[in-house]
């Protein structure tokens, strides 16, 4: 027994070519999904619209993995963390991919700024109606799509610069090895974590939110998170896992940080259902109509299903299963739970976007919309599923693939960090 | 590191509190011979100290080796891998904590249904007196509840707590095990237990200290004190006593007054409004005003500003009080989006959510629409609108409670702001913004149109409630202005 452990002798830590295999790899597959969607959105015949709502939820879910990857990194350095000090390097590979994520995100951003008006509603010229849309006429100052590309840029900067800032510290330390390095990063992850915070929420809100611009809900933005660490997490386990089976990091990485990663997934499992319960009971109580007609469309007609789905798949069942002990620490159990909430993590931005896709439908109904939610018609909301939802998905994937491949270089592991003894020895109660 | 937990739960490593199992016999030197234990009862047990927690876990693991069941480590803190070096199988409290948070879930839920759904159901803010969505918190609660109860006292049973007094107490040693050192001891009813050949594995393990324990020879005095039981039994019969009293009153009847513990505060020199009093003629306790009196702020003499009326006419401008300003318009603003907007609508037109959902259950309801002809100063004065939104008219009711009267006629110069609005010409347009204007909005509210006309041109104003497909559209009836 012993409370610290040294780098194993044997231990390959060094990244070599793996980066640009992973480089080539995503971009290869990015190429091929990308390409095959450009085409499947164009034979819509719909002006792109598919294909765009298709965009911004790929596009959400990358973005999203990343933001559950970076919160670790932060956390981490802000309690002054141990065990994820194995994983961290990896970390801060994956949040190395946030400059390509933001260029990627600019495929939906300058279209809104040049006027392409059948994605937000809000972009749309019927939303200046005062009359048909009283409320919404109010926040068109905050939703115009100048304000919005500038804050988009604004967000890109900040992420970017906090991931490559975290990155660039803990690579200077594997040279010098000095401690004062880590305590430089405790004292900035302090502000960083709020500016992290209120950067995500308002994210939300523009990004997601917005397609909905009529209806109201704080917590969104922490529901979001929630969703996005639960991917995080999962992501992170997929990555340690392919990472190790390329013979790297096998005596380093063992079951516990398996079963710390694991225990994330759950926790955020359950806090993605909590604060999703949250923003349904209190709406649900209040029952006003401008609240409820978000969960109109998601409750009753076709949505309900997928309603069903996610909470019996996005909670129930991986909240039961993950409560135990052993199927975190089993680690084809643990990657079988982080495909699975990956799968789920996606359906949930889903199910945020796509209700809102039939708003074409509605506003020319303009004296329903206008009469309020109750009487609008469930009957017109579709799944509407299309291949191309699931193939820019991938694409989008590939393309993050590629950027995380970038950055994967050098040591996989912070060799000088202070707490790397302890990490190695880590061991869950 | 290590945090204090569930581990320790092993029962079969645990020695057990209470009088002493009957001494094996044990093969080594006859007890109290040696001269480094205490007491002269029969051999308990042998202790070894060891200086590090490093050389506890391996101590441990060696006296596991060696095939001992019965043995014990005690530490200041949890000691990391100690479970594992001693052979304790994972404790099943994790599925007892599951089960408990099971029961609290479904606890929870039950004990809603039969308040709130069988056995008073009650109905809270429109919803079904069992709905699901309102139970979930409270479950959510009592699973947390149950689960943290059942880890809490499921840790104590599993570990045979509390344990007033062990054997090992006896000795000075031990009293030092919260404090700063490691031991281990092995009781003598193991199966392989021999004091000479033990004592020897321990001090092979390392230990600096090995010492065997004896139990106390008057066997009455390993028994708890007396006085701790009767203790025990008799505070437990007292806390019953209130609820015995409960249950006394609850189940029968008593000609006896009510206990009253606060006799004061039940019984106050005070008379509550609408009761009866004797003090004066006609018995009531509230006093009315007296006449020929006005209450202060309560006079109300000038005509014009509390009723709308000049010599017994609807007054044509506004009270002399009031100063038309900018501020006072858009006060009128906000208390007319607040109090009036949900009937008349926004623009006035007499089309607010009230009438467009009443529309979608299908029954006519016209509210008046404020900005037509009929409603312009020249039909209705100034006066007339202030006394109806003072009195209320036909099924609109009266907003003089709510409003102040200063209020009410901001109102009335919003309503003619909205109606100079509604009737613009491009004269009223600012003369530099003339030429930006888009093509004229329809000036006039047109007729109600016939019910089937889905979709409207873009930039007209819905003029009626026409309802969505599923409800059958319903003719518009004329109805009178509201």
């Amino acid at each position: 027994m012993s409370l610290t452990k040294s780098l194993h002798p044997d231990e390959k830590y060094k990244a070599g070519k793996l980066g640009a295999s992973l480089t080539k790899i995503g971009g290869g597959i990015a190429a091929v999904f990308l390409g095959v969607s450009l085409i499947l959105g164009g034979m819509q015949g719909d002006g792109w619209k598919r294909f765009f709502h298709a965009y911004v939820i790929g596009w959400s879910y990358i973005f999203s993995i990343l933001v559950g990857v970076l919160f670790l990194i932060i956390l981490h350095h802000l309690v002054r963390g141990r065990w994820a000090t194995a994983v961290r390097r990896i970390c801060e590979a994956m949040t190395g991919a946030f400059p390509l994520v933001f260029i990627a995100g600019l495929g939906f951003v300058i279209p809104v700024l040049a006027g392409y008006d059948n994605l937000y509603y809000w972009a749309h010229h019927d939303a200046h109606d005062p009359v048909l849309n009283h409320h919404l006429h109010h926040k068109l100052g905050w939703l115009s799509p100048g304000f919005f590309a500038v804050r988009y840029v604004i967000y890109g900067v900040v992420f970017t610069a906090m991931a490559a800032y975290f990155a660039k510290k803990s690579r200077e330390q594997d040279e010098t090895g000095d401690p004062k390095i880590s305590e430089r990063l405790r004292i900035v992850s302090g502000p960083a974590i709020i500016i992290y915070a209120v950067v995500v929420c308002m994210a939300a809100f523009d990004i997601l939110m917005s397609f909905a611009p009529k209806w109201y809900s704080t917590i969104y933005g922490v529901n979001f998170w929630g969703s996005a660490c639960v991917g995080g997490f999962a992501a992170l386990a997929l990555m340690v896992l392919g990472i190790q089976r390329t013979g790297r990091l096998t005596h380093s990485i063992n079951a516990e940080h398996y079963h710390d990663i694991g225990k994330w997934m759950f926790a955020f499992t359950f806090f993605w259902a909590y604060t999703a319960f949250s923003q349904f009971m209190l709406q649900w109580y209040g029952n006003m109509p401008e609240e409820t007609v978000w969960y109109k469309y998601r409750l009753f007609g076709e949505w309900q299903w997928v309603s069903i789905a996610m909470l019996v798949g996005f909670w129930a069942f991986p909240f039961v299963f993950l409560l135990s002990r052993w199927t975190k620490r089993i680690v084809p159990s643990l990657v079988f739970f982080a495909v699975w909430q990956l799968v789920f993590h996606w359906l949930d931005l889903y199910w945020n976007v796509m209700p809102q896709y039939d708003w074409h439908v509605i506003a020319s109904e303009k004296v329903a919309i206008n009469a309020g939610p109750l009487m609008g018609n469930t009957a017109l909301h579709h799944v509407g599923f299309s291949p191309v939802d699931v193939t820019v998905w991938i694409g989008l994937v590939g393309l993050l693939l590629a950027g995380i491949g970038r950055k994967l270089k050098g040591n996989l592991i912070p060799i000088k960090d202070p707490t790397l003894p302890l990490a190695l020895a880590h061991e869950n109660l | 590191m290590a945090t204090h937990d569930e581990h320790e739960a092993s029962p079969a490593s645990i020695p057990s509190p209470g009088p002493a199992p009957a001494p094996s016999p044990a093969p080594g030197p006859a007890p109290g011979t040696e001269g480094d234990g205490y007491g002269d009862g029969a051999l308990y047990g042998i202790l070894a100290e060891y200086d590090t927690p490093g050389e506890l876990v391996e101590a441990a693991r060696k006296v596991r080796d060696a095939g001992y069941t019965e043995f014990d480590c005690f530490s200041p803190f949890p000691v990391h891998g100690i479970d594992e070096a001693m052979g304790i199988k994972r404790t099943i409290l994790p599925v007892l904590i599951f089960g408990g948070g099971c029961l609290g879930a479904l606890g929870g839920l039950f004990l809603q249904w039969w308040m709130n759904a069988y056995n008073w159901p009650w109905i809270v803010s429109g919803k079904p007196a069992w709905s699901l969505p309102a139970n979930v918190p409270i479950g959510f609660e009592t699973t947390i509840l149950m689960a943290v109860f059942t880890a809490f006292f499921g840790m104590w049973i599993l570990n045979k707590l509390p344990q007033v007094w062990h054997p090992f107490f006896r000795l000075e040693r031990f009293g030092r095990v919260t404090d700063d050192t490691f031991l281990l001891g092995i009781e003598a009813r193991d199966q392989r237990f021999d004091l000479e050949a033990t004592r020897k594995l321990l001090a092979d393990a390392g230990a600096i200290a090995v010492e065997p324990c004896y139990l106390e020879a008057d066997p009455a005095r390993r028994t708890m004190p007396k006085w701790i039981t009767a203790f025990i039994v008799s505070s437990t019969a007292f806390a019953l006593i209130p609820f015995a009293i409960a249950a006394k009153a609850r189940s029968s009847t008593s000609t006896e007054p009510h206990l009253h513990i606060f006799p004061d505060m039940d019984f106050q020199p005070k008379y509550k409004s609408d009761t009866a009093c004797d003090m004066f003629p006609d018995a009531r306790c509230n006093r009315g005003e007296l006449p020929g009196t006005v209450a202060r702020g309560l006079l109300h003499a000038d005509d014009t500003l509390y009723r709308g009326l000049s010599d017994g006419q609807w007054t044509i401008g506004f009270p002399r009080q009031l100063d038309i300003t900018e501020a006072f318009v858009r006060r009128g603003e906000n208390r007319y989006n607040i109090y009036c907007a949900p009937c008349h609508g926004f623009d006035g037109r007499g089309q607010g959510p009230v009438p467009q959902r009443i529309a979608a259950t299908g029954t006519a309801w016209s509210i008046r629409n404020l900005v037509d002809p009929a409603a312009s100063p020249a039909k209705m004065p100034n006066g007339q609108l202030f006394n109806t939104i003072s009195n209320g008219f036909n099924t609109m009711m009266g907003y003089a409670q709510q409003l102040p009267h200063a209020d009410r006629w901001a109102i009335v110069a919003y309503v003619r702001a909205l109606q100079r609005g509604h009737n613009a010409t491009l004269e009223d347009v600012r003369a530099e913004k003339r030429n930006t204007m888009p093509a004229p909005p329809l000036p006039a509210p047109p007729p109600p149109p016939p019910p089937a006309q889905p979709a409207l041109s873009p930039a007209a104003p819905a003029p009626t409630p026409v309802p969505a497909a599923p409800v059958p559209a319903p003719a518009p009836a004329p109805g009178g202005a509201r």
